[in-house]
């Protein structure tokens, strides 16, 4: 799937991501938590990937294994988390910042995120969700 | 998402409904904060027991609030975080930040005279 750097998709992103959790048998208490944790990861892919340009797209994909959700997220850009953001959200001065809490969410949320590059050589994060 | 505005004696409880999810509509919040301060407010009680979802958008024009406030020396508690926004104020550590309430009376009142 992919969608346009735009914030009017992030409800039907919500969306769609629960229906695919539920369709795992995800816990209904637990969808919202891995829908807040895809969100997160799609709109820094529009911010930092994209630069919120609309022309430019974040392509959202899955597999459902026996045992897990994985969730691939890449956008037309080339960034590095750590230092796009530049500071660490929930420490010190920072912690009333009014942005940055977005990596910071997933990968509380999710058993696993990690930053890597395309075979093309943009960014893609991955993310994993054990099915238990 | 709706917000639902209500003055309480001089504490202006603000209820959020539905999902915070980001985009124009979190200005209108921001706004709302801001204009309770041009007011004469520096009460204000935001009530999330009706948000199903929220990311941190909200979370950020939440603390954008609680610093709109305690600038001009007032203070913006919570009341009803569910579980899962409880979570998200663990996680991010806004915890140590805001006040939380469960019950709206004893919030109304830890604002005192």
């Amino acid at each position: 799937m992919s969608f346009p750097s735009d914030a009017s998709v992030l409800e039907p992103v919500q969306q769609i991501v629960e229906a695919i959790g539920r369709s795992a048998d995800v816990e209904e208490d637990e969808l919202s938590s891995l829908s807040v944790a895809v969100v997160e990861l799609v709109k820094n892919a529009m911010e930092h990937g994209n630069q919120n340009d609309p022309d430019k797209m974040v392509k959202v994909s899955f597999n459902i294994f026996p045992n897990r959700i994985r969730f691939m997220i890449d956008d037309e850009g080339t960034w590095e988390p750590e230092k796009a953001l530049g500071f660490n959200p929930g420490e010190g001065d920072e912690l009333l910042s009014t942005r940055g809490r977005g990596i910071l969410i997933a990968r509380n949320l999710a058993k696993w995120v990690e930053f890597g590059l395309t075979p093309e050589g943009r960014t893609r994060v991955t993310l994993i969700w054990p099915l238990t | 998402m709706k917000i639902k505005e209500e003055m309480k004696g001089d504490i202006l409880v603000i209820a959020f409904s539905g999902k915070v999810i980001g985009g124009p509509e979190l200005v209108e919040v921001k706004e709302a904060f801001q204009r309770a301060v041009d007011q004469g407010c520096r009460k204000v009680l935001l009530d999330l027991g009706k948000v199903s979802w929220m990311d941190s958008s909200g979370l950020g024009v939440i603390v954008s609030g609680h610093t709109t406030l305690s600038r001009a020396g007032g203070a913006l508690k919570i009341l009803n975080a569910t579980k899962k926004i409880h979570e998200l104020f663990i996680i991010t550590k806004l915890i140590t930040i805001f006040e939380t309430y469960t019950d709206e009376q004893e919030a109304l009142d830890s604002f005192g005279a």
